[in-house]
């Protein structure tokens, strides 16, 4: 049968048609719907650890156990799982081990677009990039293959375009594996000195093989063309240079580390100009350079931000390699009409929005953190400074407190539940270890939402859909020495504007628990509020909210009735009581 | 339509929230119930908190195309908010490129705020006709309304383009789809908006 799928459904087919019946992995766009696809099979466990680095190291377990493992993050994860990734590379594995990354070029969902290709040739993994679904699925099985005939993990690296997009793939039945015996093995698997030293030595043996297996490798294919022009390529870029460069030779690599250099210097030898295409980094070209051979990349494609057939264009066109002309640029005419930009903007009626307005009421320092919430920092709520990775907010605050005495005292950490559970408790745990005096405001919506709205060890359910314990966030903190817990609704200002007030000047650590579920999970839509414009001054005090449903025309303030869940923040803002919540709104009014 | 040009090159877009994924998936179910090869490009992630969002799907008979559209090559444009539309159509429209667009505006944030002007919706139509081949412009959101909910302006959209002619392949290969993808009171209500988009862009085809 042929199904569309996206990438992520792919890998999450292929995981299941080649007897993978473990999987982890911590949400992050774009990697969540792998795993939310794979759960949906029967006869396997799929699951959502509270980070990357528990993730793998429950994969790692479920490879020694014998079993096929699929874990999956998105780039910025694998620096969290960064630590048992590279001792994993050491032990090897018993059944076949799969680490996806997925990475996002242009950041479309991130704070930054490292290029994961790095990571294996850091660890000496092998690694295997798909340019599109079929070839996503294909290699799952193909990972899983050389991870049990290597005796190593292999790394799947996808991109944001290729999770995301869809295209055919055949459908095949799936080929369960009996699990593998499990051998007490402790030179291979007690990473102590002695040992480690020999598996080093043993992981060079195994990538040389690993090396001479991609000289034959079926996923680096060359496809003819004009020998004039050889580009390598691959991932979603071969597509766009098949499209763009119809007639050039290509060697299209699927298989990216370890590289095949006999591959690479056969197909050079045969094309008089080679050209690498690549987005971010310069890797396969420092590669290519590495071995002697003339080639240029990087001087003619961008190093940053994500392809497209446009940018690929434009490089063969400074190459000398498509006319001018052909560019053809998009008709425009001088007097069209200027296009606003659109950036997101957090919901209406969503939680979090009361409690950056009170922030930035309160001239607050906010250490932020990663989930939707990080919106709140934008224009013109800006009730944050900054965000940096996930569970930073905490540690920061706590260094800014210690290294700047006229801060102390007037900064907040502003960190989601799920990021919280992540990598937020042991920076909590710092600050009370070392007598710190910051204030962490957990914006806990009861889920995590950014990614589309995943369970966590909070929210009582599993990725499987089982009913699961749920954190007590409050017990939580407390037994971490956390003598000032509270915990508020943050639709109701007034109150937490003073619980900030009080948490931030009393000394020692506090936590503000903001607790009021994700409008998007609760849908508790009351009726709209509605405005008097006689009473209604234009002030814009409203705007403030940064709501969509919120506007200011004809000099008065009016709110769309469609978008409006009737939450009652505007009603709580407006000082001359124009707004009104309808009978039975005003959620915390 | 007459000749199929290979691949075609549809753009569906609008505001995050809008269900424009949506609306592409049974775009390209649809297709492929007709016998074509698909593929489509998403964007999805921060920006489906009401940012700018955007699908590219390309229909063709025998090779798969890479999954983004190049700039200045779409056939079709599927607009449900007309400022997006223009933005799209400005990057990715030529002088043959069709739209079907919803008439009724979003306003960005920085609109909502005063600090940028919305585009009289008037000559953002003007803008349209004059960049495009043709406009099909259609108040989606009202018809949703009158089939149940404003939320089915995606279906409405989607049965506009099924109804624009512009497809290789009829409305029953989109019924089709929807009565598998949906239940219930769900089906019926995209069933009813689906509909009214059809009905809407040939009365005003035929008014033509």
């Amino acid at each position: 049968m042929r199904e569309l799928l996206t990438g992520n459904a792919a890998i999450a087919r292929g995981a299941f048609e080649s007897g993978v019946t473990v999987a982890a992995g911590y949400p992050g766009t774009p990697s969540t719907e792998i795993l939310e696809n794979f759960s949906r099979y029967d006869g396997i466990y799929a699951e959502w650890a509270p980070n990357e680095k528990v993730a793998l190291e429950v994969g790692i377990g479920a490879a020694m156990a014998g079993a096929r493992a699929l874990v999956t993050m998105k780039h910025v994860g694998v620096n969290v799982a960064a630590d048992p990734l590279l001792t994993a590379a050491y032990t090897g594995v018993n059944g076949g081990l799969v680490i996806v990354s997925a990475d996002d070029p242009g950041m479309h969902s991130s704070q930054n677009e490292q290029d994961n290709r790095n990571y294996a040739r850091f660890a000496r993994i092998p690694m295997l990039e798909p340019s599109d679904s079929a070839e996503a699925r294909d290699m799952v099985g193909l990972a899983l293959d050389i991870s049990e005939e290597f005796d190593i993990p292999v790394m799947i690296r996808i991109t944001t375009r290729v999770a995301h997009s869809q295209g055919f793939v055949d459908l095949k039945e799936p080929a369960p594996r009996p699990l593998k015996e499990y051998r007490k093995d402790i030179r291979k698997w007690l990473m102590v000195p002695a040992f480690g030293r020999l598996r080093r030595v043993a992981l060079g043996e195994r990538i040389e093989r690993v090396a001479a297996y991609s000289e034959n490798a079926g996923v680096n294919i060359v496809i003819p063309g004009d020998p004039k022009v050889g580009v390598i390529t691959g991932g979603v870029s071969y597509h766009y240079v098949r499209e763009v460069l119809p007639g050039a030779s290509v060697l299209k690599l699927g298989l990216t580390y370890p590289l095949p250099a006999g591959v690479i210097r056969k197909f050079a030898a045969g094309v008089d100009r080679l050209i690498v295409v690549e987005e971010l980094d310069p890797y396969l070209e420092d590669f290519i350079r590495g071995l002697g051979l003339p080639v240029t990349g990087k001087e003619l494609f961008p190093d940053t931000g994500e392809f497209s057939p446009g940018v690929i264009r434009r490089g063969f066109i400074a190459a000398g390699l498509i006319p001018e002309e052909e560019a053809r640029p998009v008709r425009q005419f001088d007097d069209m009409p200027a296009v606003p930009a659109r950036p997101p903007v957090l919901c209406a009626g969503c939680p979090h929005r009361g409690v950056f307005y009170t922030l930035r009421r309160l001239k607050l320092v906010v250490t932020g953190d990663i989930g939707c919430y990080t919106l709140g920092g934008l224009a013109p709520l800006e009730g944050m400074d900054s965000c940096v990775c996930m569970g930073a907010s905490i540690g920061m605050a706590h260094g800014i407190d210690r290294a700047a005495p006229g801060l102390r005292g007037r900064t907040v950490a502003v960190i989601g539940d799920s990021t919280f559970l992540h990598s937020g408790i042991t920076g909590l745990l710092d600050v009370v270890y070392n007598n710190g005096d910051t204030t962490v405001i957990i914006v806990d919506n009861g889920t995590t939402a950014m990614t589309g709205h995943q369970d966590h060890p909070a929210t009582g359910r599993t990725l499987m859909g089982r009913k699961a314990p749920a954190v007590d966030l409050e017990g939580l903190v407390r037994s971490l020495g956390v003598a000032r817990v509270r915990t508020v609704d943050p639709l109701d200002l007034a109150g937490l504007e003073e619980a900030v007030r009080e948490e931030v000047a009393a000394p020692g650590p506090s936590v503000i628990i903001a607790r009021r579920p994700c409008v998007l999970i609760s849908r508790q839509a009351g009726p709209p509020v509605t405005v008097d414009r006689e009473t209604c001054t234009g002030c814009k005090t409203c705007l403030k909210l940064s709501c969509p449903a919120i506007s200011v025309t004809d000099k008065t303030c009016s709110v769309d009735p469609v978008s409006c869940t009737g939450c009652g923040l505007c009603v709580q803002v407006c000082k001359f009581g124009a707004l009104a919540a309808a009978e039975g709104g005003g959620n915390g009014a | 339509m007459g000749e199929f040009r290979e691949p075609l090159n549809v753009i569906v877009t609008g505001v995050g929230g809008q269900g424009n994924v949506l609306a592409s998936q049974v775009l390209a179910a649809a297709a492929v119930e007709a016998g074509y090869r698909v593929s489509i490009g998403e964007t999805f992630g921060a920006s489906q908190r009401g940012g700018s969002v955007m699908s590219h799907v390309r229909i063709s008979r025998d090779r798969t195309y890479g999954p983004l559209i190049p700039r200045g090559r779409a056939h079709l444009i599927v607009g449900f908010e007309p400022l997006e539309t223009l933005r799209i159509l400005m990057d990715y429209g030529n002088p043959e490129t069709v739209v079907v667009m919803n008439d009724r505006p979003n306003y960005p944030i920085g609109c909502l705020l005063g600090e940028e002007k919305y585009p009289d919706p008037h000559l953002i139509v003007e803008a349209v006709n004059r960049l495009a081949a043709k406009n099909h412009v259609l108040p989606a959101t009202e018809l949703a309304k009158e089939a149940g909910n404003s939320m089915a302006a995606n279906m409405v959209m989607t049965g506009a383009l099924s109804g624009s002619g512009l497809l290789p392949f009829g409305g029953d290969r989109f019924t089709g789809v929807i009565e598998t993808l949906f239940s219930g009171e769900v089906r019926d209500l995209n069933m009813r908006a689906f509909q009214k988009g059809t009905e809407a862009v040939q009365a005003a085809g035929t008014a033509r």
